[in-house]
């Protein structure tokens, strides 16, 4: 079992990242991963991601390995990118290995999913007008409770 | 007690300062320190808001948790990363 989480501001290659991943782990038969990344649109030009630094860290770890627990993970790596990016540049790497298909896609979800509601990371939206705070989606603590309904208490 | 208060994000540029020291009489939890903080200065009214999200010494908290002399606590807007 192993984690890796990173918060770095320089970009990555979601590819190498993938590949580290794949064939690692011979108890291992499916890796699944999500990469976000910068929406264009809205007069976006570029976008900036600030955090708390070290709670950002602590917090990514033990979503990692809340996700290891859960779906016995062979691997679990969470890639997060703080401060400015363009259009089209990755911002976040989730991947997960594990025994079995529904656990690798299932681990990637929650990982996602619980990290936008309770890793502090914000987002400013730069546009051809202005800057601005970006509220979130009114979806995401949907989507993070549904994965904590049996776990109330897990914290990040 | 001293406090060591940290804002982020929206209520940074809302309250014009990242960090601020203060001190107060022992027996307050967040949500009080954010009531103490709104009578001082209005520009703390956003500090009321239930999504604002506590970080007492870098552990996501509640607002009633008490604090202590030495503490630092942040006030978060939510969480939007990913």
């Amino acid at each position: 079992m192993a984690v890796a989480v990173t918060v770095q501001t320089q970009s990555f290659d979601p590819g190498a990242l993938t590949n580290q991943l794949t064939g690692q782990d011979s108890s291992c038969g499916a890796v699944a991963s999500f990469i976000g990344q910068v929406r264009g649109g809205d007069d976006l030009v570029a976008l900036e991601l600030e955090h708390y630094p070290g709670v950002t860290q602590q917090a990514l770890g033990r979503i990692a390995d809340e996700a290891v627990r859960r779906w016995s993970l062979g691997e679990a790596v969470i890639v997060h990118r703080v401060g400015k990016m363009l259009i089209g540049e990755p911002i976040v790497f989730v991947g997960a290995a594990a025994p079995h298909r529904r656990a690798a896609l299932e681990a990637t979800g929650f990982m996602i999913d619980i990290l936008k509601t309770q890793a502090p990371f914000w987002k400013r939206e730069y546009t051809t007008s202005g800057s601005h705070w970006v509220e979130p989606r009114p979806g995401d603590d949907d989507a993070a409770a549904t994965w904590l309904a049996d776990n109330k208490d897990f914290t990040a | 007690m001293t406090l060591t208060i940290r804002y982020f994000a929206a209520l940074r540029d809302k309250m014009g300062t990242a960090e601020q020291i203060v001190d107060h009489m022992p027996g307050l939890n967040g949500g009080g320190l954010a009531e103490w903080l709104i009578a001082r200065d209005p520009a703390a009214q956003a500090l009321a808001h239930p999504s604002v999200r506590v970080i007492v010494n870098d552990e996501i908290a509640s607002r009633s948790q008490p604090l202590q002399d030495g503490d630092t606590i942040a006030f978060c807007p939510p969480f939007s990363g990913g």
